[in-house]
């Protein structure tokens, strides 16, 4: 089965292989290692505190499982689709004079769809916290 | 091109004109309208008038036969909107816009999967496909099982999308590109790499068109889902996808079919098989269908096997065929409050058209003489006879074919010949207009059970 | 210049239209209108038949193209039909007897409601277009579409009264035990397209195509389209249906199990007979299984007392002489057998249908007898067809009976011995039930017998009718013995045989033989008759039947076997003959299968639980064996 992993016949000596070998056993080996080293040094003292979750060092109450309003999604997911959408400007800014106006348009296309969307979510009131 | 960019827009319009418009009739018509306009853009540019010139590069080719399923797919579409679209109002008025703007991304996917030419792009057909299926599985919030039928589909699918990434990763360290065509499969055929990520392609789109032994998703999300959307996904849906795999197998993996046909062969009798033979045992109409269509893919997968002409025109015609009686089907069914078969008892008497012309979907589906189904299994086993071996997989599919008739033949005999009784689903009384319209699916049922080259004449002028 | 049979097309044509006007307008229009329309359909197919048939006599044969139907690469298959004079002559057959019954069912059906009414004729015209299409298509695939059809209409006929729960299995057990056959004719048809790339009968029996066929294909496929005929001509072991289709009106019954349906086994393999000429091996087997099925089916009908059954079983073992012809490869004998068996055998069902009609729908002979005094026309015309199918001299069944048991000597002497059996079980069953159905005294109730009246006009004339062709038509097949050059059947069906005569050597049979051996049976069959004749008059068997008669009246158990082969091995038929040996053997495969299937599907579904993890589970280890199997095994 270690053919899988051959890219090109033509280097499919096993010695080609080695230093990949070598990487994931040193990888391995050293999560292992420091693993059990963390676990035969380190002190061990049990205290209340120290079992207690962090949250960024703001006091903790209940149970982290009682149910959320889905609004958090809601909004949490809408974030994070319209912040991946921003990332295409970045591209776009490197390479704007490359792109001349056939990439202006195509970019006002864009924006035009992702505006849709926005106005789109405003008017089924996905934004809207209080019902 | 012009139905590709056109669906994305009519997307959009239907998203907004659940907002605009307030009347569920109002925003079918416009549905209907668009899918109209999406219908006579994708002629024209089959006829030759492209609205726009974009240079495709290696990502898309739109050939005749792309052009051709992407016409009866939408005309589906279509049927389907026009048959069951005022029966998607009891699932939520709500969101009833959004349905449709679903339908017309679906749509959208299927145009890229018919005419990919880049594995990019078809994994963006793909998922553009599935992720609206995913919504619409669940669509029905409240009912708990639409809810697991969704959870189901969502983590299955995205194993199965997982299977395709890596499929296409693998196939792109072998051959160092994504376009099919620049494949160079001669100088090194079999290299482990090529073949391992040809398998997991396979099993990929196994799993779309729900081949054994990847099919274990269908019969629950079929049967969980909201009725009227079931049709959708087990019909359109189903037949696109069977359109992008032979184009994936025969343009991309053609010169390895030594390698892939026989696990295809064995594919398609596991799911023959198993599509068939649960379907006898199924005592709900709505799970029945849901095992017929994995039956259906079975027969449907032989033209994967064979992929000579016949079965790329065999497959087209199988398509639609089957999309066809399959959205009349459901369509009937999406009119009634219970599905097992004690409900269809004495529908005859009750509703004689609708009956009648259920029937005709129902012998089509079995493949009986004079019914487009007869003749898409014709096209089918002719193609496999044409490979001239795997006799034993014809015999396997006709015996297969035969014990179809068994659980099709049940409707018909429940509506036929018993009486209506304490189970009789109650019916909701149709419109002329459905009646219309269920007549004219059936009598083109009979027309290419006739005239076949009524459609398939479209692929050559 | 085309040819004038070009309009052959209006023979399925007349038909089809009655189907649509019937089952469209059968909520608006009257049953007189709905009847007409009915009956003139068929009457007007008939006429063009006349025409075409004295086309074909006068030497114009054709076949009649109108379009390509399937092109699927190199092969084309035409929707063509072909005339020629077989299916001429089955032509005349359909539509003539058709015809007379689709009149006879409009006076037996009247006390339907007029939308019943309209829905039966409507299937009642489909049917008659199914068979004509089977009957004249010029390649296997339009054949298959009519074979379809037909089995398709006879399901929607006997399950027509579907208010009666057992009509409906007997409905579903037709189809089923249909399709198994159907399945093997389309194997058989995919063979062949395989080997020579043509259905087109004139293409397929051309010395050309043949060469490419081994002998091994074509056993093969005549095999498979034998095992098609036994479904649908009611043969060992797919028969059972046909007994059990007696649940549709009388009419059907007359039309579709008697004259035409079951005959389309015949017709097919008359058809393709260069094909079976060249597989003795078949013919043999298709003789065997013939003569089989003729001899289990009389033995059945000995002790029946349904009017209908004993009918039915009849025509089985009709069915099976007209087998043993085929397999002796005396095709004019099957078919002129067809043909007089058509006659006789719609005679006989039509007049139990004016019996059950008189009785009120009483069907048990036990309650009737008597009824000569009551029904003159029914009696006669029942008593002909009773004489015809027994063989006597003069009438019909007489000498296409002959004509079979002499082309069985040529072959074998113990297919004749047992032939003439089956013959004398034939006169004595059928007389038995004529003595007692119309001899003797009255044996129902004082209201059946204040009932009792001769049927009115539109049954008793196609009853009159055919008991005149029951006599007379014999006489276009007088064999060679008796007048030379008289067996004007045979000359007109000579071109369609002429390839088999080139092939089969004929087994001659000196005149004198054949005078003695139709003497002999002639006295023997005219010994059984006056027997039952006298002993069923007088007393007729009321009594339950025990012993071998008991095992008769359940038909053998075959039915019991079919049901519980593997519960209950060996129970009670411990004693019985040989054939049962073999019908059980057959049904223990047929059932074991279908065990197999049963928990094959009940596991497919434990597998499909619900549960997500298992279905990926059993997803990721399928294509791990894959992987495996591909990686590591294959080369």
């Amino acid at each position: 089965m270690i053919h899988l992993l051959q890219a090109n016949i033509s280097t499919s000596a096993p010695s080609s292989y080695l230093p990949i070998g070598l990487q994931i056993a040193f990888a391995a080996g050293l999560v292992a290692l420091l693993m059990v080293l963390t676990h035969l040094l380190g002190p061990r003292r049990k205290t209340s505190d120290k079992l207690q979750n962090f949250t960024s060092g703001i006091e903790s109450h209940g149970d982290a499982r009682q149910p959320m309003a889905i609004k958090y999604f809601l909004t949490a997911i809408l974030f994070v689709l319209f912040d991946v959408e921003v990332i295409f400007f970045y591209p776009y800014a490197v390479n704007f004079k490359e792109l001349g106006w056939a990439g202006f348009g195509a970019v006002l296309m864009f924006v035009g769809f992702f505006l849709c969307g926005f106005i789109y979510i405003i008017k089924k009131g996905a934004l809207k916290w209080e019902d | 091109m012009n139905a590709l960019v056109l669906s994305a827009i009519l997307g959009v319009v239907m998203m907004f004109s659940g907002i605009l418009l307030k009347r569920p009739a109002a925003i079918r018509s416009v549905a209907i309208i668009g899918l109209l306009l999406l219908l006579a853009s994708n002629m024209l540019d089959m006829s030759g008038t492209r609205f726009f010139s974009i240079n495709l590069g290696d990502f898309l080719h739109f050939d005749r036969f792309a052009f051709l399923f992407n016409s009866v797919a939408i005309f589906c579409v279509l049927v389907y909107v026009l048959l069951t679209g005022k029966a998607i109002e009891r699932v939520g008025v709500k969101n009833y816009a959004d349905y449709f703007a679903l339908f017309f991304f679906v749509l959208c996917g299927i145009f890229l999967v018919t005419s990919f030419q880049s594995l990019l792009i078809l994994f963006l057909g793909i998922e553009i496909i599935t992720i609206p299926l995913y919504i619409l599985t669940g669509s029905d919030k409240r009912n708990l099982k639409s809810n697991e039928a969704s959870l189901k589909y969502f983590l299955m699918g995205a194993f199965s999308t997982g299977l395709m990434l890596m499929g296409i990763a693998l196939i792109y360290g072998a051959q160092g590109t994504f376009a099919i065509e620049k494949f160079n499969l001669l100088k090194i055929p079999g290299s482990p790499l090529m073949i391992a990520g040809m398998l997991l392609m396979l099993f990929s789109m196994a799993f779309k068109v729900s081949a054994a032994p990847l099919h274990f998703w269908t019969p629950d999300v079929y049967d969980g889902a909201p009725t009227v959307f079931t049709s959708f996904m087990a019909t359109v849906v189903k037949a696109a996808v069977f359109i992008g795999f032979i184009r994936l197998f025969e343009n991309a993996f053609g010169l390895l079919q030594p390698t892939w046909q026989l696990w295809v062969a064995l594919m398609a009798a596991a799911t023959l098989f198993v599509g068939n033979i649960t379907a006898v045992f199924q005592q709900s109409v709505k799970r029945m269908l849901a095992y017929s269509s994995i039956a259906q893919a079975g027969f449907m997968m032989l033209a994967i096997f064979a992929l000579n002409g016949d079965a790329k025109e065999g497959l087209l015609l199988y398509g639609a065929a089957y999309s066809l009686a399959t959205i009349g089907i459901f369509s009937v069914l999406s009119r009634m409050d219970d599905y097992s078969y004690e409900s269809f008892n004495g529908l005859a008497a009750r509703q004689p058209l609708v009956a009648a012309t259920l029937t005709i979907f129902l012998l089509s589906l079995a493949g009986i003489p004079l019914t487009a189904g007869f003749l898409a299994k014709f096209y089918m086993i002719k193609a496999v006879v044409a490979t001239g071996s795997n006799l034993w997989l014809v015999v396997f599919a006709l015996l297969m074919a035969a014990v179809s008739v068994y659980y099709y033949f049940r409707v018909i005999q429940a509506m036929y010949f018993r009486e209506a009784g304490e189970h009789s689903a109650s019916f909701q009384e149709p419109g002329k207009g459905f009646k219309w319209v269920l007549v004219l699916v059936a009598a083109l049922i009979i027309a290419l059970g006739l005239f076949p080259s009524l459609l398939l004449n479209w692929l050559y002028f | 210049m085309k040819n004038a049979l070009q309009l052959a097309y209006l023979i399925p044509l007349f038909p089809l239209l009655g189907f649509l006007l019937n089952g469209l307008g059968r909520k608006y229009f009257s049953k007189s209108l709905i009847g007409t329309i009915g009956s003139g359909a068929i009457l007007a197919s008939f006429a063009v038949s006349l025409w075409v048939f004295f086309q074909v006599k006068s030497g114009n044969t054709h076949v009649a193209h109108y379009f390509n139907f399937i092109s699927v690469g190199d092969l084309k298959i035409p929707f063509a039909f072909q005339i020629d004079q077989l299916s001429s002559l089955f032509l005349l057959i359909i539509t003539g007897i058709g015809f007379l019954i689709h009149l006879y069912s409009t006076a037996y059906m009247h006390d339907e409601k007029p939308e019943h009414f309209g829905r039966y004729f409507a299937y009642l015209n489909l049917f008659v277009f199914s068979m004509l299409l089977l009957v004249m298509g010029a390649n296997f695939v339009i054949m298959f579409i009519g074979w379809e059809g037909v089995g398709l209409c006879s399901y929607l006929l006997i399950g027509f009264w579907f208010r009666k729960e057992e009509y409906n299995k007997a409905a579903s057990k037709a189809f089923i035990m249909n399709r198994i056959g159907d399945l093997a004719f389309l194997i058989a048809l995919f063979w062949l397209i395989n080997k020579t790339g043509t259905v087109t009968f004139l293409e397929v029996f051309s010395a050309e195509s043949l060469s490419k066929l081994s002998d091994r294909d074509i056993t093969v496929i005549t095999a498979l389209l034998f095992v098609g005929a036994t479904g649908k001509s009611a043969q060992i072991p797919l028969y059972t249906w046909l007994p059990d289709a007696m649940a549709g009106p009388t009419p059907v019954s007359a039309l579709i199990h008697a004259a035409t349906m079951v005959t389309a086994g015949i017709y097919m393999i008359a058809r393709s007979n260069v094909l079976y000429s060249m597989a003795p091996a078949v013919m043999t087997v298709i003789a065997i299984v013939g003569l089989a099925t003729a001899l289990l089916a009389a033995t059945i009908a000995l002790k029946q007392n349904d009017i209908k059954k004993v009918l039915a079983y009849s025509t089985v073992s009709q069915l099976g002489y007209m087998f043993l012809a085929l397999g002796t490869g005396s095709y004019v004998a099957a078919v002129f057998h067809v043909m007089t068996h058509a006659f006789f055998k719609a005679l006989m069902f039509l007049g139990s249908g004016s019996v059950i009609h008189a009785m009120g729908g009483e069907q048990d002979i036990r309650k009737m007898g008597g009824l000569s005094k009551y029904m003159k026309i029914t009696n006669i015309t029942f008593l002909v067809g009773c004489l015809a199918i027994a063989g006597i001299p003069g009438l019909s069944g007489f000498f296409s009976k002959d004509e079979i048991l002499a082309g069985a000597f040529a072959t074998s002497p113990v297919f004749y011995a047992i032939g003439l059996f089956t013959a004398l079980l034939t006169a004595f069953y059928m007389f038995r039930l004529y003595a007692t159905t119309f001899r003797g005294s009255f044996r129902g109730t004082h209201e059946q017998e204040h009932h009792l009246h001769e049927s009115p006009a539109a049954m008793t004339i196609p009853l009159i009718v055919l008991a005149v062709l029951s006599i007379v038509g014999g006489y276009v097949g007088v064999p060679e013995f008796i007048a030379a050059g008289a067996h004007s059947l045979k000359d007109f069906l000579y071109p369609v045989f002429e390839p088999s005569y080139k092939i089969l050597q004929e087994h001659h049979v000196s005149h004198e033989t054949e005078w003695g051996l139709t003497i002999g049976s002639t006295i023997a069959i005219l010994a059984v008759v006056i027997y039952a004749w006298t002993r069923f008059s007088k007393k007729p068997d009321l009594a339950e039947p025990q012993g071998l008669g008991k095992v008769l009246a359940n038909k053998w158990y075959v039915d019991e076997i079919y049901d519980a082969v593997i519960v209950k091995p060996l129970n009670k038929l411990g004693a019985l003959l040989n054939n049962i040996v073999e019908t059980k053997v057959i049904d223990g495969i047929v059932n074991g299968v279908g065990r197999l299937v049963n928990y094959g599907g009940r596991q497919l579904r434990w597998v499909q639980s619900g549960q997500v993890g298992l279905y990926v589970l059993l997803m990721v280890l399928s294509m791990i064996v894959i992987f495996v199997l591909q990686f590591f095994f294959r080369k």
